[in-house]
């Protein structure tokens, strides 16, 4: 029972982190390192490898506000 | 067996659905429990999921779980993201659900609980949900692309471009709406002004957070920026009581609207991180959390409906927006029933991080469906209330008398007995100096939320921070709505005056992003402070010009989401999205032509704008009153123009469709889809 509980508390965890972007430079890290022969070359995949997380959140948030993401 | 108790367990449902709608529909004699609201819909909302959604994802649209996505083809880590269906889920209804499903509910409250609540059920599950779910479908076909660009290719060029051109009408006319709202829940209430004016330097120091110290830690931001908004909520009260506090945060609605515009510029000037972006985190996370709770509250309270199910203004003299229950009490409802705006969010970011094909039903689907409950939710806290009280928060003065006495006669004589002493004691239990003629609807939701809130937790003692918590809620977000879509604005008139003269179109060079900032600002800013000044509210002209817009921008999009059904040889079910287009054609453009010609000056704004000229030209209007008078009547006479051309872009654009459609019915040209090829995907079951 703990041990669900404690399983289901992680699933919510890890939702939130998603759905909020809390772990959108983490999941960013991933896809680049995911990519053959690019885990450490800037661009080799096709885009620009962000360097920091400052970077990649500012990056992030002008691409997220120069289109509608908000509805009425 | 199993199928067997699948039957029974869906018999059930629909039963259940059926009491719950026919209790709604028929009762009359007492007063109806909430509970009534909570089962008509879910049952409704379950049976058309489990049935309609998937007729429509396996007949209609046939989508296909071997065919790779854009966000597998195309991955990129930024925009191209797959990503898992719940937490898309998540991002996908955080987007749509704004203060429309709550303001529009509310309003239409007005006709009685009955035409708004079975339009909310039934408008979403047949027309909201479809539209959303088709239109996303249509994206994540064409790699993400936008509505426009889907109107441009698959309609015509010109069709494109009425489409771009009713998008930014619709935000000018949207973003002078909510600033309305807003402004009219602040109004003379130094609490909510204050507890209001606290979220900008929270929201700052969450934005020097979020890039400097903990670069993206939005969840760590977001908590200390919702604690210090609770602190605002209950630290409003002090300034509230303080005389000398009290009287700087007492502000007029003409100087708020200035103060909202002076901000809309600085937001969508300023650096996004600084004021935008952590702003929309805190909104979101207090937006979810208050749905949350008042859905907790309901189901814990189950309060009883005071209003009734149909009251004595469907004939269209509403004091709150004047015109017959059709089609207003549709164009009022709004977004939770079916949202134009939604489908420029299903072509926008959903899209490009959807993993599998087949999740889009429940994505688009599914996500509608629960804006449509938020709908119902807000519909529930309006309907608590007594009629009278409704009333008196809701209507103007120029309607109901300016003071607390006349109002209690005027709405008394409706048939909604009103206290005068109690509302008065109702004010100061919630700390404002008054609760009467707050038009535009956020108060007399807060009040509602309040009340069932306050029954959950804390009692009466709890009234006044429950009533100012809600009206932080609902102004935090729709203020989130303002800067975000002021910016988005911003970036249309840049690209349009770029068309001009380059350098204007470049995001990055200041002159112009001050020029195009100013412009918005200005569109919506003129909407806004003509609503400031009109003796009637203002909500009787804006609410129903941004339905309109907004339905009308719906009709658009089922225009285009029709054209690709029979573009792909979908003939026979083409009435999914045909169905609704037609009932949206038909109620937006009866309104439209209502509100431009109808002989009533309350409902008619060429009518109003005669009657004023005839007032003023036999001198019925005081010299002193005649420049506002002349203002109105240039205002009245816009409204017409504005309301017109709306109506014929979208008459134009379904012009455009027809001729399409013949092209296609009658195969006198070749059928060009413009969809992505074929590519299966390379991800095993359970990526």
């Amino acid at each position: 029972m703990r041990a669900k509980l404690f399983l289901a508390a992680h699933r919510f965890w890890w939702w939130l982190r998603q759905v909020t972007g809390d772990a959108a430079y983490e999941n960013y890290l991933r896809h680049v390192s995911r990519r053959p022969g690019n885990s450490t070359s800037p661009g080799g995949h096709g885009c620009e490898l962000v360097e920091t997380a400052e970077q990649f959140y500012i990056e992030q948030l002008n691409r997220k506000f120069s289109r509608i993401s908000r509805c009425c | 067996m199993k199928k067997a108790l699948s039957v029974v367990m869906w018999a059930g449902i629909a039963l259940l659905g059926a009491a719950g709608l026919g209790a709604i529909a028929l009762e009359r004699g007492e007063k109806l429990n909430a509970t009534w609201f909570i089962l008509a819909s879910t049952c409704t909302y379950l049976l058309a999921y489990r049935f309609y959604s998937a007729f429509i994802a396996s007949r209609v649209l046939a989508l296909d779980a071997n065919r790779a996505t854009p966000a597998e083809r195309l991955e990129d880590g930024r925009d191209f993201v797959p990503t898992n269906k719940w937490v898309l889920m998540g991002h996908h209804f955080a987007a749509i659900a704004g203060p429309g499903p709550l303001v529009g509910p509310t309003l239409a409250a007005q006709f009685g609980y009955l035409p708004g609540t079975l339009w909310l059920i039934v408008g979403a599950v047949l027309g909201g949900c479809v539209q959303d779910f088709v239109i996303l479908f249509c994206s994540m076909r064409r790699d993400g692309k936008s509505l426009g660009q889907m109107a441009r290719e698959e309609v015509s060029r010109r069709g494109g471009y009425i489409a771009m051109a009713a998008v930014l009408a619709i935000m000018v006319i949207l973003l002078a709406v909510i600033a309305l709202v807003v402004v009219n829940a602040l109004k003379s209430s130094p609490w909510a002004t204050f507890t209001l004016a606290m979220t900008i330097p929270v929201a700052m120091l969450m934005g020097v957070y979020l890039r400097y110290w903990r670069p993206g830690r939005v969840l760590e931001a977001s908590a200390l920026g919702v604690a210090l908004v609770m602190f605002g909520v209950v630290a409003g009260r002090w300034v509230g009581e303080s005389p000398s506090w009290a009287h700087v945060f007492t502000l007029s609605g003409t100087a708020l609207a200035l103060i909202l515009i002076v901000y809309g510029f600085a937001a969508s000037a300023l650096p996004v991180w600084l004021l935008l972006a952590p702003r929309d985190y805190l909104s979101a996370f207090i937006k979810i959390g208050a749905i949350l709770a008042l859905a907790g509250g309901i189901l814990v309270v189950r309060p009883v409906v005071e209003m009734p199910a149909l009251t004595r203004f469907v004939d269209g003299t509403g004091p709150i927006f004047a015109g017959k229950v059709f089609p207003f009490c549709f164009i009022t409802i709004a977004c939770g029933a079916i949202s134009g705006f939604h489908s420029l969010i299903s072509s926008g970011t959903t899209p490009k991080m959807i993993t599998n094909e087949i999740h889009a039903r429940m994505v688009g689907y599914g996500a509608m469906l629960m804006e449509s409950f938020v709908g119902v939710m807000a519909m529930v806290a309006a309907c608590a209330l007594p009629p009278g009280v409704y009333f008196a928060i809701n209507a103007p003065a120029g309607i109901v008398g300016h003071t607390t006495e006349a109002a209690a006669k005027t709405i008394s004589g409706w048939g909604y007995p009103l206290d005068p002493a109690y509302m008065v004691q109702l004010a100061h239990r919630v700390g404002e100096q008054t609760l009467m003629n707050r038009t535009g609807g956020a108060p007399s939701l807060a009040m509602g939320m309040a009340q069932i809130f306050s029954n959950t937790i804390g009692g009466s003692q709890l009234l006044a921070i429950w009533y100012h918590f809600a009206i932080m809620f609902e102004a935090l977000f729709i203020l989130t709505v303002l800067d975000a879509g002021t910016r988005v604005g911003r970036f249309m008139v840049q690209e349009i005056l770029g068309h001009v003269w380059k350098p204007l179109g470049r995001s990055g060079w200041y002159p112009g992003v001050l020029l195009s900032s100013a412009l918005i600002v200005c569109a919506w800013g003129y909407f806004l402070y003509q609503g400031v000044q009109d003796p009637l509210g203002g909500v009787n002209t804006l609410w129903p010009l941004f339905g309109i817009s907004n339905q009308l921008l719906a009709a658009v999009a089922l225009v285009v989401a029709t054209t690709i059904l029979l573009k792909m040889g979908r003939r026979r079910l083409v009435w999914v999205t045909l169905g609704p287009m037609v009932a949206l054609v038909a109620i937006t453009m009866t309104a439209s032509y209502q509100k431009m010609f109808h002989p009533d000056p309350h409902i008619g704004f060429l009518a109003y704008a005669r009657e004023l000229s005839a007032q003023l030209a036999s001198g019925t209007i005081p010299a002193a009153q005649a420049a506002v008078t002349s203002r109105l009547i240039w205002n009245a006479r816009v409204d017409a123009a504005v309301t017109g051309a709306l109506a014929v872009m979208v008459l134009l654009l379904l012009g455009e469709a027809l001729v399409e459609w013949r092209k296609i019915l009658r195969k006198s040209a070749p059928v060009v889809l413009h969809e992505s090829p074929y590519v299966a995907t390379q991800w095993a079951e359970g990526d």
